[in-house]
């Protein structure tokens, strides 16, 4: 399958810092697949996630987002992807309503492109009634629910999320995982996520990329990388990786 | 399309509900105040109706009271008093003042020729100024009587004639004049003054609110969304960074402007309560002592000003409006930059003590003082604080001072530039999400978590 993100050697130093917050980065994602990050904190997780959402600059290498790369062409980027970042809010005088139709108004090229966007994220969301209600007065459950429908109602190429499911109650966020295989596996879009839910990660990831210091120690199938670490399960690996990360 | 919609959802979020009503609220707070000190001060200056209590059955009495009466400027209210219970019998006729003319009033004056004794009785009332203003008016009122009986007096005990009368009463005429920037006009400086005060706090104050005002709005619009990461999503949409953030400072600057619009009809309410009666004054100190040619006491004052150069031509307007925009340029740009640096509702607080310090200095500043007329360093301190040169602004047009006005719009013009130039770097930089000032204790509870953005 053709592959809807390359990140080649992607490197952010910031300002101050001594050493860098993501040290030469490389992996990709395919159409239709789910790829996870995982890593411990100030792994480097979100500075990747965030250069790839084109809203900080790499410092060194580059990432191509369906043939456009975030460094030179960050505008075309932003056409193709969605982000939700961890421990997002949403504005809190608009209704629920108000707020797809407003986001959905940034991505849409027309009017009845807008209208689809809005009725699929009023289905994905299953709010109902509460659409109408201002945001202010919904628990972080609501929010997190119509954050999600926010980001893959335009069905971009590829969506970003940063702990897709936090806040979310068990059956919600199992609800959410299975919405995510389905949208991949039908609709061919392609996931970005970040977790630290191991069991989350082994659940909905098709491969995932284990980072730590800043650098992407393994990358592959979960399967594999079972095997390649000896682990019985996910958590298992993420130890064995980080600590023969530490004792280098 | 987009940037419609961006100042849409930034208008909704900046003019709530509850914003309207604050706005609204302010507005009729101010009218009702000043409607209030109007109303209280009216009644203060009224002499056109006494509530007397006639002790004395003299001729004497009686004469000056059909004086009164026959001058129509005076309608009396005639109560008896049935014993010297002050209180009770103020409480009885249900009255807040009175005039008391005891027994012996005219045989004091006619027959032993010593001053006689009059009494004004009032009630104190609740309010400060209205309380104030009660006792104004009692004199008032007993003036009113002591120069009807002073002619009485005159003419009684002395045959003076009318003429005689009112060339002792008033023996010469005052006429005076202003100079202002070597032009003279035919009118008193005080009222000139007085007026000249009135338009110079309207504007600074105008300005105040509306920096305030604009400022705050455009760093908690950014802040909120920074500390929510509804940012973060928004900047990650296709749209480019430049629409979303004129969609906010074209958001801050119509809020703004409609909070100083309610804030300047409502402060303008209460200045014409509070002035109304001072503007009458001043006309007749213009032009005698006939107080019906009021408008055109006005109308005269107006002219003098024009006259000497005080009055603002439209290109004046033009010039001041020019200026008052970039002032409100430069103050949403650096708030843009203040907000962006802030990681909690704390720290929104502490980073506007900047802007609000730069605002209240030099309002304060010109309020009370002439900077043209300060030591060097002093003046040059004080014009180094962009806003100074609006509070300014308008004084300098009037007065002709062009060098210095123009020099403070440059000034003004370079300093948006390079502030505008910061805001747009920081904007479409790394620097809006690596930026921060944190009060301390949140950065010790962040310090637990992690900086995200050093992830």
């Amino acid at each position: 399958m053709a592959s809807v993100l390359e990140v080649r050697g992607l490197s952010k130093k910031y300002p101050k810092k001594d050493v860098l917050a993501a040290d030469g980065v490389s992996f990709s994602v395919d159409e239709g697949e789910i790829f996870a990050l995982i890593g411990p904190n100030g792994a480097g997780k979100t500075t990747t996630i965030r250069m790839i959402s084109t809203l900080i600059q790499p410092t060194g290498g580059d990432a191509v987002v369906a043939g456009h790369s975030v460094v030179k062409e960050p505008d075309k980027v932003r056409e193709n992807i969605t982000y939700l970042p961890d421990e997002a809010g949403a504005y809190k005088t608009m209704t629920g309503i108000n707020y797809l139709e407003f986001m959905a108004s940034l991505f849409a090229k027309d009017k009845d492109e807008l209208d689809k966007y809005v009725e699929r994220g009023k289905a994905i969301c299953g709010l109902e009634d509460r659409l109408s209600d201002k945001i202010g007065g919904y628990s972080r459950g609501m929010i997190r629910k119509l954050l999600l429908a926010r980001a893959v109602m335009t069905e971009p190429k590829l969506a970003i999320m940063d702990e897709a499911t936090s806040g979310l109650d068990v059956i919600n966020a199992l609800e959410i995982r299975k919405m995510i295989k389905a949208l991949a596996k039908e609709h061919h879009m392609a996931f970005l996520l970040s977790s630290h839910n191991m069991l989350e990660i082994e659940y909905v990831s098709d491969r995932v990329g284990i980072m730590t210091g800043g650098k992407l120690m393994a990358v592959g199938r979960i399967g594999e990388l079972k095997e390649r670490y000896e682990a019985a399960n996910l958590e298992e690996v993420f130890e064995r990786v980080v600590k023969n990360n530490e004792v280098r | 399309m987009k940037f419609g919609n961006l100042l849409k959802k930034e208008l909704r979020e900046l003019i709530t509900k509850q914003a309207l009503i604050s706005m609204v609220f302010t507005m009729a707070l101010l009218i009702f105040m000043g409607q209030i000190m109007g109303g209280a001060m009216e009644e203060g200056f009224d002499t056109s109706k006494i509530t007397l209590c006639n002790q004395d059955d003299s001729q004497f009495t009686a004469g000056i009271l059909k004086k009164i009466e026959a001058s129509k400027a005076t309608e009396i209210n005639y109560v008896t008093f049935e014993s010297d219970d002050y209180a009770a019998e103020m409480e009885r006729l249900d009255i807040k003042n009175a005039v008391i003319i005891p027994k012996g009033y005219g045989e004091s004056i006619t027959e032993k020729k010593e001053p006689a004794l009059i009494k004004f009785v009032s009630k104190m009332q609740a309010g400060g100024i209205t309380s104030s203003i009660s006792t104004v008016s009692g004199a008032d009122v007993i003036d009113e009587i002591q120069n009807v009986c002073m002619n009485e007096v005159m003419s009684g005990n002395y045959g003076l004639t009318d003429s005689d009368i009112a060339l002792i009463r008033e023996p010469m005429t005052t006429v005076e004049y202003t100079v202002n920037n070597g032009k003279t006009a035919q009118v008193s400086a005080s009222a000139l003054g007085a007026i000249t005060m009135m338009q110079s706090m309207i504007a600074p104050f105008a300005i105040f609110f509306l920096l305030l005002m604009a400022s705050q709005m455009i760093m908690t619009a950014i802040s909120t969304e920074k500390i929510d990461k509804t940012l973060e999503t928004l900047l990650s949409a296709p749209v480019s960074r430049m629409t979303v953030l004129s969609a906010k400072m074209v958001a801050a600057v119509i809020t703004a402007l409609m909070n100083a619009l309610f804030m300047i009809v409502g402060f303008a309410f209460y200045m014409m309560g509070m002035m109304g009666s001072a503007t009458a004054e001043m006309s007749t100190a213009v032009n005698g002592i006939d107080s019906s040619v009021m408008t055109e006491g006005v109308t005269n004052i107006g002219q003098a000003m024009a006259d000497l150069g005080l009055s603002l031509t439209p290109l004046s307007y033009v010039l001041f409006a020019v200026q008052l925009f970039f002032t409100v340029a430069i103050g949403l740009s650096v708030s843009l930059i203040l907000g962006a640096m802030a990681t909690d509702i704390k720290s929104v607080q502490t980073l506007v003590m900047p802007i609000m310090i730069a605002v209240m200095i030099p309002f304060f500043i010109t309020m009370f003082m002439d900077v043209n007329s300060m030591s060097a360093v002093f003046k040059f301190v004080v014009y180094a604080i962009p806003f100074t040169h609006t509070y300014t602004a308008l004084s300098n047009l009037m007065n002709g001072n062009m060098l210095v006005f123009w020099g403070g719009l440059v000034y003004q013009i370079i300093f948006f530039a390079v502030c505008m130039f910061l805001a747009v770097r920081m904007f479409t930089t790394d620097k809006l999400f690596t930026m921060s000032f944190s009060t301390g204790s949140a950065a010790k509870k962040r310090g637990k978590k992690s900086l995200p953005n050093e992830q």
